[in-house]
């Protein structure tokens, strides 16, 4: 925020005067100015101050929100769909926690392919380790063959494959960048009312976080929680469902726990734990954390090739 | 001084009895018990901080509070400041539900005539009281603890009733990014420069002087974010054996705290009670439906030597003996 002096141009009643009087007297004193003129430069203060900030809302409009716009997405996966209750709920950030090669970039794929496919949304990708795999997609969406699209295959295809796209990042301050270009890119599509963005995924974050993390100095932990909060903002001012992966650690007594700390655990709104049963197409989920459900509840799933 | 002269029997009169004081007291600024915060009576005035780990049922606790608050047996409202909401909306569903069970038995116990079935209209008149505010970064909640008076005041008048509580969700949301920040001042060198400590400053003054026009109960919860390490190598180093329970609990020692504090000090001497609530190492309660998971909640400040028990469930939080 700008100091008094800098708001005269834009604001011509906040003149010397004005400011003077708030030096002395602090701003906050609405009862001891008696001059109209000293009351309107306050009200304008306040409403400055007022912009800063999000608006208010009561409970009633929060649950409109929540009705209206802040609906489920089936991720495609029955096991998932069934322990969320549905599916991923826009507006809240998901976790996919899971050591290697436990399902976790399968699940954002069939996920991505459910949602370009069956709700017909754009899907980014941002794709931290070259795990993205059209391939992987296109098989996911044959693997359902709706009979009336089978003759216009290819032009369907096509049309599906547009609305994902998908962006290589391999640090976190590019990440940064792709985040801000897609709020700015929201904002203009809410008018255009085109293919929206729905599925926002992130594979994996814990590959960008863990090598600034450590060391001692808190930039690490800061950037992380940024990264944790725009990700939570984006998700909610543009009803978008933001899906992350994390790995594994060793803990204490050679139980294994989620990375990227202490800090990381209460940002994301939802948190499964995933896990492969060597050679099986079987997959494990369980909840660690959930706004409305006891964790330790757990689900199977398969996933076919 | 002519005044106290002219009548100094006035003066040693009584102006009411201890009784009448109390009755008075005791129905302008009512003494709240919540489940499971009901071991210590909370007023007006008093800040209340509860700790925990992520899912530790926080938040719960307060929407519990929140609820019990916009009920009109207690004829007041609530307002509820958000340090970056973590739950909000999937506990939207879940306020629907709670005020549904609270409703039919707290209708049961109203004066008034009505239906013991699920009122629309006086949902939507409690959910009006009900105050939300999200923020993405601290001067973003400092912007809105500054703008609170004068919220307050268009809603006191709009509603006819006072605000009873406050609640911060997260308090230590923003605790890496504040003090990372480095912020170079240009220009003005008068202006403080943003930092934790500041922060933290203007944050305790503001509601200080909040609580000063309009008396509030405070609560807010903190995320422990040095929690796990801590614990764990004093179970190890107290017990001799290897801790290999469920890392999302902690459970106090007798003498020491079971999380490092990180907020600075001017936040901790402001705090007046201090609550650690944790998920229990018990097993899950098999309840009729469906496992709940069990919490335990033990009073810091002031500090009472029993640990109590509760499990969460679809009506709201309800304690085990």
């Amino acid at each position: 925020m700008a100091p008094l002096k800098y708001l005269e141009q834009e604001y011509p009643i906040l003149d010397s005067n004005f400011r003077n009087f708030c030096a002395t007297h602090g701003i906050f004193s609405e009862q001891q100015s008696t001059s109209e003129r000293l009351k309107q430069g306050i009200t304008q203060v306040l409403s400055i101050i007022d912009g800063q900030h999000q608006p208010w809302l009561n409970g009633m409009e929060l649950l409109e929100d929540a009705q209206l716009n802040k609906h489920v997405l089936s991720t495609g996966c029955e096991g998932i769909d069934l322990l969320l209750q549905g599916g991923l709920r826009m507006g809240q950030l998901t976790e996919l926690v899971g050591a290697s090669s436990s399902g976790k970039t399968q699940v954002c794929l069939l996920a991505t392919s459910n949602v370009a496919k069956k709700h017909m949304d754009g899907v980014v990708y941002l794709d931290t380790g070259n795990s993205f795999s059209p391939q992987r997609v296109i098989d996911f969406i044959r693997q359902n063959p709706d009979p009336a699209i089978d003759q216009a295959k290819h032009r369907i295809l096509q049309k599906v494959m547009n609305r994902i796209l998908c962006h290589s990042v391999f640090d976190i301050f590019t990440m940064f960048d792709v985040l801000h270009q897609l709020e700015v890119n929201l904002r203009s599509q809410m008018q255009k009312g085109d293919c929206q963005v729905r599925l926002l995924i992130v594979d994996s974050i814990s590959s960008l976080v863990t090598p600034i993390l450590g060391g001692g100095g808190s930039q690490g932990h800061a950037l992380m929680t940024s990264a944790g909060f725009l990700l939570k903002k984006l998700a909610h001012e543009h009803n978008l469902v933001v899906l992350v992966t994390n790995h594994t650690v060793g803990g204490e007594g050679g139980i294994s726990k989620p990375a990227l700390g202490e800090s990381w655990k209460s940002i994301p709104h939802v948190r499964l734990r995933l896990s492969h049963d060597q050679g099986s197409s079987i997959y494990n989920v369980s909840v660690l954390k959930h706004p409305s459900m006891a964790s330790g509840k757990a689900a199977r799933f398969t996933i076919y090739d | 001084m002519e005044k106290v002269v002219a009548s100094p029997r006035e003066w040693i009169d009584r102006n009411e009895s201890a009784k009448a004081m109390l009755a008075r007291v005791l129905t302008a600024r009512p003494l709240l018990l919540l489940p499971p915060l009901h071991r210590v009576p909370l007023r007006v005035g008093n800040v209340v901080e509860l700790v925990g780990t992520s899912s530790s049922a926080k938040t719960q606790i307060l929407i519990q509070a929140a609820v019990s608050c916009v009920l009109p047996k207690e004829w007041n409202g609530v307002y509820y400041g958000g340090l970056d909401r973590l739950f909000c909306l999937n506990f939207l569903g879940s306020i629907k539900k709670i005020d549904q069970e609270h409703m039919d038995f707290d209708l049961w116990n109203n004066d008034t005539k009505k239906n013991p079935t699920y009122d629309e209209e006086l949902y939507s008149l409690c959910m009006r009281r009900f105050l939300f505010i999200r923020c993405y970064d601290s001067f973003q909640f400092l912007a809105t603890l500054k703008t609170l008076h004068y919220r307050i005041q268009k809603e006191q008048e709009l509603h006819g009733i006072s605000v009873h509580i406050l609640m911060i969700d997260g308090i230590g949301a923003f605790h890496w990014i504040d003090r990372a920040s480095t912020f170079m001042p240009l220009g003005a060198t008068n202006r403080k420069t943003p930092s934790l400590q500041t922060v933290s400053e203007t944050v305790v003054q503001e509601i200080r002087k909040l609580l000063l026009l309009h008396p509030m109960l405070v609560i807010a919860t903190k995320a422990t974010i040095f929690g796990d390490r801590y614990s764990m190598t004093e179970t190890k180093r107290n017990l001799g054996k290897l801790d290999a329970s469920n890392s999302r609990s902690i459970s106090s020692t007798s003498l020491q705290l079971p999380y490092r504090e990180y907020m600075p000090s001017v936040w901790q001497t402001f705090v007046t009670h201090r609550v650690l609530v944790g998920a229990s190492d018990d097993p899950l309660i098999r309840t009729n439906d469906s496992d709940r998971s069990l919490y335990f909640s033990e009073w810091l400040l002031p500090p009472q030597s029993f640990v109590d028990k509760f499990i969460v469930k679809e009506a709201g939080v309800f304690m085990v003996p």
